[in-house]
């Protein structure tokens, strides 16, 4: 039995390493053979334009601004969830981390919502839109991992300094900062990866005025149907990626532990208290406001209170560019989704598995490969392969629940492999002892031990699966839309028509992955609960 | 606890098994029922742009005709149009593709896009022969209409602060004019594009040399005519008096008032127009060949022509078509509209627009 899961394990790493590796191939293939020769001039084409290393530029650029502007409100939001107790703490902590698992078209279409036409300030087709929902996705980050770094900070450390003769900012300075530095450093460098591979928050919000390497390879294929372009500029960009994680791989090599004891207080003080209600403000401001707008706004035609946009999404309006209805782009997603993340977890099951026995080795870097490479270069690629002719896979029912599976099987196995490692190795083998056959241990032991994890992450890829969008834009028939493509067509478009029926249908996806995300907190909670008692 | 915890796995493990099941059924049910559907189609599909507007009494009609319903898929600005279809020749979306321009045709070449069809008014010269298009391409599109790409200025907002109207091309890159022009990317959109064209007509070989200039005298870029037209415009309520749009949007304003307006609020800069011909051909891989070719061949017809000028504000493609009068008095037919022979566009676009895109974004 263990043989045969480990076999198991390791197909589905070749799996992955396989589909992956194809999508990688076709882009390569397309950019030095689009027309059936070897051919550099696409190649010479966007390397030897200016517009190009303007985007490289841009783009490290923007994602570098991001990531500095949300540490603006994260660090001081992070040391006071981090340091302090509080009534409601918890509840301020979910607020925050909730535009983080939103999919990314509709947290931009949030951020229009609040900073659109409709809005009190147009800021659609600018920076500033991008950086606030940058900002607005990437708190949560901030404010978990530094927070948590926060909150085992021995506070003696701080005090003694002080007492050998610091000035307060200076223990602050030399004493808290090294300590916490590795933490930050960290959630930087996570921050800036998410910003650098942006995608749904740029079709939305950058009204194709503003644009990055990612944005760009779309704009290419789907609009001006510069294949061999696209493909080039996805080099660029996996390139770009690929040396952005090396670069952060070696900063992380520097952290230090963060095990440790929590040393959580009550705030004590006018200061403290003024610091903890700023803190509870701003994520209100940065996480809560753009949601309130969005649902004020999907009741909003115009400068009318109406139902219209919900009523509508039934059906296909014109001027809108769906094909189908909203409604129908709902239900398309839900079974997609359901189909990738069970596909997801099956996979994920045996593949981490195996990345547990090893970390870090070959299997559990595979196994991230679909984060690596971005969703982006997956569509194109398997696009390039897979929906064109001869070979046009996307009228069947299971590509794109594929895709998504693998896009979100990076984030299952993270979530499940912890749990098969901490399955303790004396309980199997005394269950050996006793005379069970591995197939008896495997479903005594270790499932009732990992139970819980598997449905997280299951949750999560659900939760995952049905905003994808980066992969599924590509794939997506025209008359089988999802719902964040559905989103994505009708929030990029000028005409107050489909912006509603973004909203609408924004408040529907917010709706769906809340109920999702609640219902795995308590599975995922009360299994292991459970087998305390 | 042990009992307890194996009826546990085992619910999840049939919810699992469940799940699978009924999505993997449901999966069956969604792919099987497009081909277990009716064996004869009744409906044709119309692949077409955002801003197409049907002409509703011919389309009425072709239905009566035929049997078959007329659905429009509208996905995005025509440059998007074709870049989609192009993407997925083979598998469209729908069984005709119209909106499909004289710059931009070489494209479907050598991409098995299209199949070959000629309406019986093309081949018996109801259509004239000169805008069919060369070589292989004149059996794959047929003509429909036909348009200038002109840029167009608001006359009262002129008029009312004393500025001269720009005559031509030239004259957009001015200091007078800076900040008063919005146009359209030529990636994305097709009057973008003929604009483009029109500037290389105009400006020769120093074209980039006058788009530098347009850009610094603070030219706004767009990616559709509805974008431009509709929301920075300033007939339509924007700040921008001067708008790449069609000879014919005068009359379309007329139209579009429903009598709150007699005379356009717009008049066409006459020099700066480019002549833009519109065709449809019959997608490859159509889930309804035959009705494909039925709505082809009413595009040409006299109810569908007749109907043109007033749905979409383009001049019919077949000789002879008795235009409105509201189309006769306000729509201006430049005599000499800027020219760029298709060979050279055909060969010569796709690295204009590369430079254009250097410069402007």
């Amino acid at each position: 039995m263990i043989h045969r899961r480990g076999a198991l394990g390791t197909a589905a790493v070749v799996f992955v390493a396989a589909v992956v590796g194809l999508a990688v191939c076709a882009v390569v293939w397309f950019a030095l053979r689009a027309d059936g020769k070897w051919s550099d001039e696409a190649l010479w084409r966007i390397l030897g334009s200016g517009r190009t290393w303007r985007l490289v530029v841009v783009t490290f650029a923007q994602a570098g601004a991001s990531t500095l502007v949300t540490l603006i409100p994260g660090l001081p939001v992070a040391w006071v969830l981090g340091r302090f107790r509080f009534p409601g703490r918890r509840f301020v902590r979910v607020v925050a981390l909730i535009p983080f698992v939103l999919p990314s078209v509709v947290l931009a279409t949030a951020v229009a919502a609040l900073l659109g036409s409709s809005g009190p300030l147009d800021l659609r087709g600018t920076w500033w839109a991008v950086l606030a929902a940058h900002v607005a996705f990437n708190l949560a980050v901030v404010v978990f991992v530094v927070g948590d770094a926060f909150g085992r900070l021995s506070p003696t450390v701080e005090e003694t300094a002080r007492s050998l003769g610091a000035h307060p900012a200076g223990a602050v300075v030399r004493a808290t900062l090294p300590a916490v530095a590795p933490a930050v450093v960290g959630a930087a460098a996570v921050v800036f990866l998410f910003c650098l591979s942006s995608f749904g928050v740029l079709v939305v919000l950058g009204g194709g005025r503003v644009t990055t390497l990612e944005v760009e390879v779309y704009y290419r294929a789907t609009r001006q149907f510069d294949l061999s372009g696209a493909a080039v500029l996805s080099i660029v960009q996996l390139i770009s990626v690929v040396v952005a994680l090396g670069i952060v791989g070696r900063l992380n090599r520097r952290r230090g532990g963060t095990g440790g004891r929590l040393h959580r207080r009550r705030p004590v003080g006018v200061g403290e208290h003024a610091a903890v209600v700023t803190a509870v403000i701003v994520v209100g401001v940065v996480a809560g406001l753009p949601l309130a707008a969005l649902v004020d706004r999907s009741f909003l035609v115009g400068r009318d209170r109406t139902w219209a946009n919900w009523t509508n999404l039934g059906s296909v309006l014109d001027g809108t560019g769906l094909a189908v209805s909203p409604a129908a782009a709902l239900g398309r997603s839900l079974l997609v989704a359901s189909i990738a993340a069970v596909a997801a977890t099956a996979i994920a099951i045996p593949a981490a598995a195996l990345a547990a026995r090893r970390p870090g080795r070959l299997a559990d870097r595979v196994l991230t490969l679909p984060l690596a490479v971005s969703a982006t270069t997956l569509g194109l690629g398997l696009l390039l392969v897979v929906g064109r002719p001869p070979l046009d896979l996307r009228g069947t029912w299971w590509l794109i629940p594929l895709v998504q599976a693998l896009v979100a099987l990076p984030l299952v196995v993270r979530v499940v492999a912890p749990a098969v490692r901490a399955v303790p190795s004396s309980a199997l083998e005394s269950a050996a002892l006793l005379g069970a056959g591995s197939r008896s241990r495997w479903w005594r032991v270790e499932v009732p031990a990992i139970r819980g994890a598997v449905a997280a992450g299951f949750g999560l890829a659900f939760v995952a699966c049905i905003g994808e969008f980066g992969a599924t834009v590509f794939l997506a028939r025209a008359d089988r839309a999802t719902v964040p493509v559905a989103i994505g067509a009708l929030a990029s478009r000028p005409g107050p028509a489909g912006l509603g029926q973004a909203m609408a249908l924004s408040c529907m996806l917010v709706l769906l992955c809340g109920v999702a995300l609640a219902a795995v907190d308590r599975f995922g909670e009360s299994a292991p609960a459970r087998e305390a008692d | 606890m042990m009992n307890r915890r194996t009826s546990t796995g085992a619910v999840a493990r049939v919810a699992v098994v469940i799940g699978l099941l009924a999505s993997g059924a449901a999966a069956c049910n969604g792919a099987t029922e497009p081909s277990a559907g009716p064996s004869e189609p009744r409906e044709v599909v119309l692949v077409t742009y955002d801003s197409f507007a049907l002409p509703e009494a011919a389309a009425d009609a072709f239905e009566e005709q035929t049997g078959l319903t007329l659905r429009v898929v509208a996905g995005g600005d025509s440059g998007s149009v074709l870049a989609s279809a192009l993407l997925r020749p083979g598998s469209p979306d729908g069984d005709v593709i119209f909106g499909i321009d004289d710059a931009s045709a070489t494209r479907v070449l050598g991409e098995d896009l299209l199949v070959p069809f000629v309406p019986a008014a093309v081949s018996d010269g109801s259509v004239p022969a000169e805008l069919r298009l060369p070589g292989d391409l004149a059996d794959l599109l047929t003509p429909v209409d036909t348009g200038d790409v002109c840029v167009i200025a608001d006359s009262e907002w002129f008029a009312a602060r004393g500025i001269a109207l720009p005559q031509t091309v030239g004259d957009l890159a001015e200091p007078a004019y800076r900040d008063l022009l919005v146009v359209q990317s030529p990636v994305t959109s097709s009057p973008g594009l003929a604009f483009l064209i029109g500037t290389v007509a105009s400006e020769g070989d120093s074209w980039p040399a006058y788009w530098e200039r347009l850009r610094d005298n603070g030219v706004r870029v767009r990616p559709s005519w509805d974008d431009a037209y509709n929301n920075d415009y300033t007939v339509s309520g924007g700040d921008r008096p001067l708008v790449v749009s069609y000879a014919s949007s005068p009359p379309a304003e007329v139209v579009f008032s429903e009598g709150a307006r007699t005379e356009p609020a717009s008049v066409v800069l006459v020099d700066t127009c480019v002549r833009q011909v519109e065709y449809a051909g019959v997608l490859r891989g159509a889930p309804n060949p035959e009705g494909a070719e039925r709505l082809v061949e009413f595009m040409v017809s006299p109810e569908w022509q007749a109907q043109l000028p007033l749905a979409n504000f383009v001049f019919p493609a077949v000789t002879g078509t008795q235009l409105p009068p509201v189309f006769e008095q306000f729509a201006a037919r430049p005599a000499t509209p800027l020219v760029i022979p298709g060979d050279r566009v055909g060969a010569e676009r796709d690295e204009w627009v590369e430079r254009w895109r250097t410069i402007l974004e």
